[in-house]
């Protein structure tokens, strides 16, 4: 049996009309000073981060952008301003009711050791005393939501997860009681940087399904472009320096600072301004595992294709072989090709380039929602993509 | 003596020395009990094989008066009786004294003062137990409720250290991700540093256990009673038999303890470490 | 107190001499037991698991029982006190050396063969300079441990300060006998700080200067 994909939907955008379930997030002259130290870590900073939108804080290391993110749920207490989540004024809110209002990662998911991953998942609804068959249920639902397997998973101790999986459940367990707010610190730092791209991936894919108003600090430049809405470049005493889209911060850097930090190659960081779901993509031949061999390879050769992709019960994608390896089994076969290259539609053009690479491949199998497979992108759309940049003169 | 050195002065050395190497080849052991149940099973058969063998070997000696009248089996009882009674009584007081302050020491504020009262009681350490017990009789009395005070002065550090390490040994992100979810510092106390730090707290309790059944030994020379009754009046007497006797006990006592310990600290270690 | 002490300087200057000897000989004869147990052992993981668990059923043990037994075939003196505070001594350092060693990077072992030094001397060149630190470690713990024993070991009619501690258990409540026992109490622990810090100081001296920390 082989069939031929439906158009791949693009994704939507910011500015599109989507579900949001973010509030806005207010902070107003919000300064920490630690006593014995001149100059305060964060010195007045005023800023608005809208419902529904992912906000990336950027900056040098000790520039105070951790320290911001932590003042917001009230790990660090600020010592001047307020703060506002929505229409409320939480500085003087009890800081425990109010972490249990908002998700927090952190690298490597600060998952329990000693819980299994749906107790880790299911402490905060616990904490909101929601009844065990609601917790259960919520769980499954969320492990799901972030593309692992309930059954198989959530009994299972962090020790038991690589690294991604790890911060997947961290994610999991910071939407567990669909707070309106994410803060998250450095989340993927730890991982390597195929794992970070498919949680970015992954976790583009979620927001576009929540609507959570998110903050995300990180110092990798890259990731801030990929992922933000808008992006806050910082500098030390948390000075906001530019806060803006990262299409225009990449544009038009507010300052030499800036300038600096965004780094030289401004060709190449266009290419993670351009998503994969912004392309043409090939729509290659599939095939289902334990269909019959014979027939997905005629279909394969009508179409003018040297492979087929196979899809496992879901529609995800888990091997491409060549027809000459096909022809040499009659039923497709289940096994599944650990060093697939994979992007999401979300990916950027860099992630797809990285991840060809990575896998030495001349191409890359693209997924949409829930993994299921979208289709096929060539080294050469890429290349065709950079040519483009290059001759449109680039952005400065 | 600084307060890195895992000493103890007598009795049973300390196995959960916080030093690096010591904490290396306790993490090996631990690996290696946790690695199954046959390393556990093999003390108490050795145990029970040692105790057979006393029991055949008194029930055939020709023992002179004195060495029948102490190894009769109610008076063998009540020495063991008194025994653990002491190692007991010292042990459920130094717990009660020992894990709180050990909890208090690593919170917030009292931190500062953690270097200075594991300073001083690594300092109270160096002394020899003999001399403290002597030194709290000459105070307090003779007696068991001064051999107590003197047994938990000495056993109290392992626990302590051992409860502070644990707790300090808890990844400090851990801690946040939990403030950072919401639960109270309470609620992370109880469902988050206390069950990672419980393994080093127990090996720090098992070692006080030990510790405590071999001090207890020296009670006798303040008429604290117990096992160490047999050794003295042996030694005393020159009556072999009950010299050894006694020693013997005390030392499968102490084995015997320290494998409970093993097996507490096997079944009461979170799963997923 | 101080009058006490000073109308016998002499006698305690003595005790503390023999108590520190007896120490000082047995920490080195156990310690030389233990690296030539540990260097025998180390290769073996079957081997390295039974010395690990005879050092740790050994500490198990208490000074005073053992002190008992030694008593039954050795009678009193110095004899009994001598194994009993080697055999403390050995243990510490026992484990630690078998950490020591084995903690010591394979690779490096493989370049010092590598280069054509043999078995013997790539041990004596390599492998215990770098586990040095770990067994130094140990032989302080195995110091101060066996301070203590020895003081027990007074009871057996062994050399030392533990004298002092006897002597005024057995006249509590005459005269000077808290005095006594004050004086073998605090001297023990003077001691054992001096030596502590001594050992710390060999450790500075002796320890490789590319691997202090």
């Amino acid at each position: 049996m082989s069939e031929t994909l439906p158009a791949p939907s693009t994704a939507a955008g910011p500015g599109d009309d989507r579900h949001i379930s973010g509030v806005p997030i207010r902070l107003d002259g919000v300064t920490k000073r630690y006593p014995g130290q001149g100059v305060p870590a964060v010195d007045d900073v005023t800023l608005e981060i809208a419902a529904g939108e992912t906000v990336m804080f950027v900056g040098p290391s000790g520039c105070g952008k951790t320290t911001l993110l932590k003042m917001i749920n009230r790990l660090i207490e600020p010592t001047g301003g307020r703060i506002h989540l929505g229409d409320e004024d939480v500085t003087d809110q009890d800081p425990d009711q109010l972490r249990r209002r908002i998700g927090y990662v952190i690298q490597a998911g600060g998952l329990f050791p000693h819980m299994t991953v749906a107790t880790n998942i299911g402490l905060v609804p616990k904490m909101l005393k929601w009844d065990d068959a609601r917790i259960a249920g919520r769980v499954d639902e969320l492990l799901d939501l972030v593309g692992l397997d309930p059954e198989q998973y959530r009994d299972r101790y962090p020790r038991e997860l690589s690294g991604g999986q790890q911060q997947r459940v961290g994610v999991a367990r910071a939407l567990a009681a669909d707070p309106p707010v994410l803060l998250m610190d450095e989340p993927f730092g730890a991982v390597d940087p195929i794992t970070r791209q498919r949680l970015q991936d992954e976790l583009i894919r979620i927001q576009e399904e929540l609507g959570k108003t998110i903050v995300f600090v990180t110092h990798d430049f890259d990731e801030a472009v990929k992922l933000g809405d808008k992006i806050v470049v910082f500098d030390v005493g948390a000075r906001v320096v530019q806060y803006d889209t990262p299409e225009r911060i990449l544009a038009e850097p507010a300052e030499e600072y800036v300038a600096d930090f965004v780094g030289a190659g401004a060709t190449l960081k266009q290419l993670t301004l351009t998503r994969v779901g912004d392309v043409d993509l090939l729509r290659p031949t599939t095939a289902t595992v334990g269909s019959d061999s014979a027939a997905a390879v005629a279909a394969a050769r009508a179409a003018g294709d040297d492979y087929v992709v196979v899809l496992d019960q879901r529609g995800r994608p888990i091997s491409w072989p060549t027809l000459a390896e096909l022809e040499r089994t009659t039923a497709i076969p289940g096994t599944v090709d650990e060093r697939l290259p994979v992007v999401g539609l979300r990916s950027t053009l860099n992630d797809a380039l990285d991840a060809m690479l990575a896998a030495s491949q001349g191409g890359v199998v693209v997924t949409g929602r829930r993994d299921a497979l979208a289709g096929v992108m060539a080294v050469e759309t890429v290349m065709a993509a950079i040519q483009r940049t290059r001759t449109g003169g680039g952005a400065r | 003596m600084t307060a890195s050195t895992g000493v103890r002065r007598d009795g049973t050395p300390d196995p959960t020395a916080p030093e690096p190497a010591t904490q290396a080849a306790d993490e090996r052991s631990a690996r290696a009990g946790s690695g199954g149940w046959r390393a556990l099973l093999w003390q108490p058969v050795m145990l029970a094989v040692a105790v057979l063998v006393f029991v055949v070997w008194r029930a055939a000696a020709g023992l002179s008066d004195v060495e029948s009248r102490q190894l009769g089996w109610s008076a063998l009882s009540r020495s063991v009786v008194e025994h653990l009674q002491l190692t007991a009584a010292s042990a459920l007081i130094v717990l009660v004294i020992a894990i709180p302050l050990g909890i208090l020491l690593t919170r917030g504020g009292m931190r500062r003062f953690s270097p200075l009262i594991v300073g001083v009681a690594n300092t109270g350490q160096a002394a020899p137990a003999i001399g403290l017990l002597v030194l709290l009789a000459a105070w307090t009395g003779f007696g068991f409720r001064t051999a107590v005070i003197g047994l938990v002065v000495y056993a109290a550090l392992p626990v302590l250290r051992n409860t502070m390490v644990g707790l300090q040994g808890v990844d400090s992100r851990l801690v946040e991700a939990g403030r950072g979810m919401g639960m109270s510092a309470l609620a992370v106390l109880l469902r988050v540093e206390l069950p990672l730090a419980v393994p080093v707290l127990l090996a720090g309790v098992r070692t006080a256990l030990v510790l405590l059944v071999g001090t207890a030994t020296l009670a006798t020379f303040i008429n604290g009673g117990g096992l160490g009754v047999l050794i003295v009046t042996g030694i005393n007497l020159s009556l072999d038999a009950l010299l050894v006797s006694g020693a013997v006990l005390v030392a499968l006592l102490a084995l015997a303890v320290d494998w409970l310990g093993r097996v507490v600290e096997h079944v009461a270690r979170p799963r997923g470490l | 107190m101080w009058e006490y002490v000073t109308e016998r300087a002499g006698l305690v200057a003595f005790q503390s001499f023999q108590h520190v000897s007896l120490v000082v000989q047995c920490v080195l004869l156990g310690s030389l037991i233990a690296v030539a147990l540990a260097v025998l052992v180390y290769r073996n993981p079957a081997a390295t698991s039974a010395a690990n668990g005879f050092s740790a059923v050994g500490l198990t043990i208490p000074s005073f029982a053992l002190l008992g037994i030694l008593l039954a075939p050795f009678g009193f003196g110095i004899t009994p006190a001598v194994i009993a505070i080697t055999f403390y001594a050995a243990l510490p350092v026992l484990r630690n050396a078998v950490v020591g060693l084995a903690g010591v990077d394979r690779s490096l072992v493989e370049s010092a063969r590598g280069i054509g030094m043999s078995r013997v001397r790539t041990l004596l060149r390599v492998e215990l300079p770098l586990a040095w630190p770990v067994i130094l470690a140990g032989i302080r713990v195995a110091t101060q441990m066996v301070m203590g024993i020895a003081a027990i070991a007074a009871y057996v009619l062994g050399p030392g300060l533990g004298g002092f501690i006897f002597s005024g258990l057995s006249r509590l409540g005459g005269a000077n006998a808290l005095n006594s026992t004050l004086t073998g109490t605090i001297a023990i622990v003077l001691l054992a700080l001096v030596l502590d810090l001594l050992l710390v100081l060999a450790g500075r001296l002796t320890t490789p200067r590319g691997i202090r920390v």
